[in-house]
């Protein structure tokens, strides 16, 4: 059983976010951590959904293969990785205002994750996660292959989450 | 020597969705007597409703082989492969470095059962890998027919895994044997996954296991009243 666990938690509508929080997940294994990974809910109404073919599709899909997140898995989590779209990162900023209701956050590291990693859209999920009163590792602005950025990423933070946790039983 | 691993003493977790028998500790079930047998780690006896299955997880450093006794399989994973598996197929993950992949039922209105099988690899950090391949029933019907080694062969197909470990699938008619010799310092695991079979004298109904060791031979007999579908695996 691996040392550091890993909380995925993405928001993403037609696949962008979801791939690199993937990327991020499959770094995090490379890296020997546990994972688990969650999609958080949509925001946005039901019917304006419906109106986008490929939103419902990708939807309907996404709420098949994930689930949304639970108490106990920010608990769990050493490190929560928060991938959102490049343009909304409304729903990612809900869950981090949700986190301090479950659990002291303290000790635990955010890792916030953008497709091309925007930084307008992450600058809003560095704030929320260090509101919620997480560590905050920042990501590589600019990378020129999202998919092996956030690879490389999900072992950085991985690593990271390893040497607080040693620091912090010395 | 041949111990059984009655059926009846094997984990068992019921989600509704999931009716899973753990013939070693796996999940919430621990049991140190049962960690494995040799590098096969886990062998997960899985009935799945329609519909449903397992959502996008994890894995590392593992050999993980798919067997479908009933239904189809529906797998996806973080290298792009999409799939979907039904009887008389092979499915080999190499987990190596890591991979994440999701198991559904590719039914939505009628359920699976397939057997989902770990093997311990000889190396860690291997690069990931995905197999699969059909082969005809025939080629199984009262004969131990290999599905995965760690020999590369195409004559017969079988899948390749990273472990000293071979594994043979078999369907006997009532009163058909077969035979199947045991080299020096290796040991056996038989799995009896449809009807009964007797293995050298001892009787092996649905679900039941044996652990071989320090036996050079086995005769494994269809004592059903129909076919009966057994796996072999021949371990270091």
């Amino acid at each position: 059983m691996s040392d550091v666990n890993v909380l995925i938690v993405f928001y993403s509508r037609y696949g962008n976010a979801e791939r690199i929080a993937l990327a991020a997940g499959v770094g995090a294994i490379q890296a020997r951590a546990n994972i688990r990974l969650r999609r958080v809910a949509d925001l946005t109404d039901a019917k304006t959904i419906d109106a986008t073919p490929a939103w419902r599709e990708n939807l309907d899909r996404m709420n098949r293969d994930y689930v949304a997140p639970r108490p106990a898995d920010p608990q769990w989590a050493d490190v929560i990785v928060l991938a959102t779209p490049s343009d909304s990162c409304a729903e990612i900023e809900s869950f981090c205002a949700w986190l301090p209701s479950i659990a002291p956050m303290t000790g635990k590291l955010a890792a916030p994750l953008a497709p091309g990693d925007e930084e307008s859209a992450l600058r809003p999920i560095y704030a929320a996660a260090a509101c919620a009163g997480l560590f905050v590792a920042p990501a590589k602005i600019g990378a020129s292959d999202p998919i092996t950025a956030a690879r490389e990423y999900g072992q950085r933070v991985t690593q990271i989450a390893r040497s607080l946790k040693q620091a912090a039983r010395a | 020597m041949l111990t059984l691993r009655k059926a009846e003493d094997r984990g068992h977790t019921d989600l509704g969705w999931l009716n899973s028998y753990h013939t070693f500790s796996f999940g919430g079930y621990h049991d140190p007597q049962h960690m494995g047998f040799r590098a096969l780690r886990v062998l997960n006896d899985d009935r799945v409703a329609a519909g449903k299955g397992f959502g996008a997880h994890g894995h590392r450093d593992m050999e993980i082989l798919s067997y479908v006794l009933e239904g189809g399989l529906a797998h996806k994973d973080s290298m792009g492969e999409q799939h979907v598996l039904g009887p008389n197929e092979v499915q080999a993950m190499s987990a190596g470095s890591g991979v994440i992949h999701s198991e559904f039922n590719a039914s939505t209105t009628s359920p699976t059962h397939f057997l989902q099988i770990w093997i311990i690899p000889a190396v860690e950090d291997l690069k990931p890998s995905y197999q699969q391949f059909a082969y005809p029933s025939a080629e199984k019907r009262g004969v131990l027919r290999l599905i995965a080694g760690p020999e590369h062969t195409n004559n017969p197909p079988a899948a390749h895994i990273n472990q000293d470990a071979r594994m043979f699938a078999a369907v006997l008619p009532p009163g058909v044997s077969v035979d199947y010799s045991i080299q020096p310092a290796r040991y056996a695991w038989v799995h009896c996954a449809t009807g009964a079979i007797d293995v050298n004298g001892v009787a092996l109904k649905q679900g039941d296991g044996l652990a071989v060791s320090n036996e050079s031979a086995l005769q494994l007999r269809g004592s059903n009243a129909g076919d009966s579908e057994l796996l072999l695996f021949d371990l270091a």
